[in-house]
């Protein structure tokens, strides 16, 4: 096993130069730079010249790559150029605000979506079966920053329940327990936004998975043996009507960082999904380049964990 | 959402300017650091002239439905956009870092509402009869919020960051034509040899030439403290510098307690601050989205916000009967740039036909309703340099435009596009996606081109891609707006200018330009650019549409501002109260 992984982790490497050449390539393909964004209109020729030199925009594109490259292999994303500060800690100060709405979204859409998928397996085509498929649909076709503007209005502004937006009261101050509760008044919306829109998918593959479970032969013969029904749904068939959903965990990964643009604009949260979209409004290529990279090497390695995590759950399946 | 978005775009450093075409509705241009010309005749507020939709409106009754806002009686929230969290005057890069700056970092001189300039952290400037050499005082009773004084040394070690072959900020410093910056940027020379501490509180400058900007661009320095700043500076390595970007202290009304990235900036009252404790004692600024920012300040949730200016939005604050309303005119304008240097707009009879042929007022009013207005010269009808003699008002008229192109040359075909050696009339109109102004101008203009006889094909494209066809001259027609500075001084129509878009040259102007930049005296100042501006109407290098304006929304609760579209409102904050 330890060494299947470690061979996995050395196939990274090509892989990630492979996207390291194709993102920098495109980034060098789109018109402007963060000189022609930005238009400022006081600069003169000599400033701007003397900008890009300062800047490293000024080098032939194969030797911005490979300084770059080599930057980055010490752990160096460089400078931002919208917000004057390393990479790295732009991403730090942003990455963990989108985190922890993604986190629970994630946690309540899998658990909603795995009793959901659950029961309109076991009561397929039954009048509950049909309003779930009906809502997972619509709920799946909604556009978030509608359903987000919608729930402003009414929980916030008409009803005045929960904060408009933002991720704390303004001027509160609060630290310890007070902080944890002004922070969860405040992701609640998005939350439950974010779980509403990503749930209908994950339960049409959890229905799927145990529509196919529910079928083999074994689910047949632990009936026949007469054990309760619920014994068979949950200990027989959803035990592996889970496998193929690892697989899709390992997708889960790079979301859980990867913010989300749309929402959190809406609710006017600070994460890095709005800040990412500016860097390539602006062209703020250091910050764009690295944080795609950085999105680049959880994808592989959420790869890498659902294959790890399948070879574990499922004992057909050996991993060499 | 995109609109907000690439309102980052604009971010415009040390003074107006191109703003990206879709960035037009959202932004606040920043103002500060440029301008000149004290003694400005002051023209009354914007508003009382052709139109009352401009101007302020007062809060009717400040007390009902006003309870959570009038809850916070020491404190005032302030919605913004997002500010980058660069809250250093030399490396800060939109309007809202600006915000947080004003508040701690006072200079020399701060822009009146006029757009003229007044003493600030100086209280004497003493100019050398060649103009030559300036000589600042430093208020004695100025201190930084750490309570050391600000001294003369600290100018000088700030223009030594500015100078810095490192420095990456937006200012063009070299450009100040200091003696003995160049040195210091080369690193040749330690020292600037043209700054001299004279004692502890006065400072002098020489240049080696001068302007009407030198005492705008000397005296716009925020002296930054050398004991907190330049702990670790080395002449080249202005890194250290930056550090302290999230964790501010200079000598303004307010001192930074607190920032929460993409969330709120917090202040206190700085008790030292010169000009007397400011009244408010917390200050927050909370980001906001175009989405909730007038709901927020309907229930009491922030007491002041830029709200974009529609017509539903001026009825709905008004109506709240607590707001005070302040729609000032935006320092910028909004044009259609035509390539000059494409033989087809090279004769003036052709873009002055498109002009007329244009109706302007019908754009600007389904673009902006009554809260813009047509423009015809290049300026803010606020500014002290703006004339209405002898400017065609180009008022849309189809039969003298079709005159025009006839004249030129270009005669109907067949299938009634005009044609001129065999060459159709075609226009290639290069346009940003969701932009207020490019959705009312295409249909509009398409229609009147198409009774001109002339053929527009409009193509979509992202903003960057327009200013690459541009800088390449391979374009026909776009539309983009510009920011303005209080001072006229511009490279936007001289000829090979930075930012002139269009390629137009009149050798006339480019004249004209250098001196008024050069001449010192204000009524002097006033004619050159008249006649520039008369010129540039006469030639009609671009089509100039509108000066449209910005919305302050604000708690009646808070009186004593003093805001203009030169002067932004945290200006005036530190004189600012809480009527209770």
């Amino acid at each position: 096993m330890s060494q299947y992984i470690i061979r996995r982790l050395l196939q990274m490497i090509p892989t990630l130069i492979g996207i390291s050449i194709i993102v920098f390539a495109i980034s060098q393909l789109v018109p402007g730079d963060y000189i022609t964004a930005t238009q400022n209109p006081n600069l003169t020729a000599e400033r701007i010249a003397q900008l890009r030199a300062l800047y490293g925009l000024d080098l032939p594109p194969v030797q911005q790559y490979f300084v770059w490259a080599k930057n980055m292999l010490v752990g160096d994303l460089g400078q931002s150029l919208q917000h004057q500060m390393p990479v790295t800690k732009v991403i730090n100060t942003y990455v963990w605000n989108s985190f922890i709405i993604a986190f629970f979204s994630f946690v309540f859409s899998w658990i909603i979506a795995a009793f959901v998928g659950v029961f309109s397996a076991q009561f397929q085509y039954s009048f509950f079966d049909k309003v779930v498929t009906l809502l997972v649909f619509l709920l799946m076709s909604l556009p978030s920053f509608f359903i987000g503007l919608l729930a402003i209005k009414y929980f916030a502004l008409d009803m005045k329940l929960l904060p408009t937006g933002g991720m704390t009261t303004a001027g509160l101050n609060a630290t310890g327990w007070a902080y944890i509760k002004d922070v969860g008044l405040h992701m609640f919306m998005p939350v439950v936004v974010m779980t509403t829109l990503s749930v209908g998918g994950l339960t049409r593959y959890f229905r799927t998975g145990m529509l196919e479970v529910i079928r083999q032969d074994y689910i047949r013969t632990a009936r026949a043996k007469g054990l309760k029904e619920r014994t068979v749904i949950f200990k027989h068939a959803f035990r592996n009507a889970l496998l193929p959903a690892i697989t899709l965990l390992g997708f889960e990964l790079p979301g859980l960082f990867g913010g989300a643009m749309i929402l959190e604009r809406v609710f006017n949260w600070p994460g890095i999904g709005q800040i990412y979209l500016a860097s390539l409004n602006l062209r703020d290529y250091p910050l764009m380049l690295g944080f795609t990279m950085f999105l680049a090497v959880l994808t592989l390695l959420g790869n890498l964990i659902s294959d790890v995590l399948y070879g574990v759950a499922d004992p057909r399946i050996r991993l060499k | 959402m995109l609109v907000t978005l690439m309102a980052f775009g604009s971010i415009l450093a040390a003074c107006g300017g191109e703003e990206a075409a879709s960035t037009d509705t959202t932004t606040p241009t920043e103002t500060a650091t440029d301008t000149t010309t004290p003694d400005e005749t002051a023209t009354e507020e914007t508003g009382t002239d052709s139109e009352s939709a401009i101007g302020l409106t007062e809060a009717e009754d400040i007390a009902t439905g006003n309870d959570t806002a009038l809850a916070r009686t020491d404190s005032a929230i302030i919605g913004t956009v997002a500010p980058q969290g660069i809250f250093n005057p030399l490396f800060h890069q939109t309007s809202y870092d600006f915000y947080v700056d004003y508040l701690i970092f006072p200079s020399l001189t701060k822009v009146k509402t006029d757009g003229t300039y007044e003493n600030d952290l100086a209280d004497d400037i003493k100019i050398s009869d060649d103009n030559k050499t300036y000589t600042f005082h430093i208020r004695d009773d100025a201190n930084y919020s750490d309570g050391t004084p600000v001294k003369a040394s600290d100018y000088l070690f700030t223009m030594k960051l500015y100078m810095d072959a490192s420095y990456d900020g937006q200012s063009d410093p070299l450009s100040w034509n200091v003696v003995g910056a160049d040195e210091y940027n080369k690193g040749t020379a330690t020292d600037i040899s043209g700054i001299k501490v004279i004692d502890d509180k006065t400072v002098e400058v020489t240049v080696s030439d001068y302007d009407a900007m030198t005492q705008v661009n000397l005296g716009g320095i925020a002296p930054l403290s050398e004991a907190y700043y330049g702990a670790n500076y080395k002449q080249g390595e202005i890194a250290s510098v930056k550090e302290f970007n999230t964790k501010p202290m200079g000598a303004g009304p307010y001192k930074l307690t607190k920032y929460a990235a993409g969330q709120e900036v917090d202040f206190e009252a700085n008790e030292n601050y010169y000009d007397g404790a400011p009244k408010i004692p917390k200050l927050i600024y909370k980001v906001t989205t175009d989405t909730t920012n007038l709901a927020m300040l309907q229930n009491g949730e922030s007491d002041l916000d830029n709200i974009t200016v529609t017509e539903d939005n001026v009825e709905e604050l008004k109506a709240a009967g607590f707001l005070d309303v302040n729609i000032l005119k935006n320092n910028g304008y909004g044009y259609v740039a035509m390539n000059n240097k494409n033989p087809m707009f090279a004769d003036v009879k052709v873009r002055q036909a498109l002009t007329y042929g244009l109706n302007r007022a019908e754009v600007v009013e389904a673009a902006y309703g009554p809260y813009a207005e047509v423009i015809n010269i290049p300026q803010s009808d606020v500014s002290w340099a703006y004339t209405s003699e002898n400017i065609d008002p180009y008022d849309y008229d189809i039969e003298k435009a079709k005159a025009l192109l006839d004249e030129a040359g270009w005669v109907e075909g067949s299938d009634g596009i005009r044609e001129k050696d065999g060459k159709k009339f075609e226009v290639n109109f290069s346009a940003t996606a969701e932009n207020p102004v490019v959705d009312a101008l295409i249909p509009i203009m398409t229609q009147n081109y198409e009774e001109l006889g002339v053929k527009l094909i409009v193509e979509t494209l992202d903003f960057n891609a327009i200013m690459e066809k541009k800088d390449r001259g391979d374009y026909d027609m776009f539309f983009a707006a510009w920011g303005l500075t209080p001072d006229p001084d511009s490279t936007v129509y001289i000829t090979d200018g930075a930012q002139n878009n269009s390629g137009y040259s009149n050798p006339k102007v480019d004249e004209l330009y250098k001196e008024g930049k050069k001449e010192l005296d204000l009524e002097k100042r006033k004619a050159i650019y008249a006649e520039a501006y008369q010129l540039i109407n006469a030639d009609a290098p671009e089509i100039l549409m509108y000066q449209r304006t910005n919305m302050l929304g604000i708690n009646g609760r808070l009186d004593g501002w003093d805001v203009s579209p030169y002067k932004d409102f945290p200006l005036s904050l530190h004189q600012v109260e809480i009527a209770q």
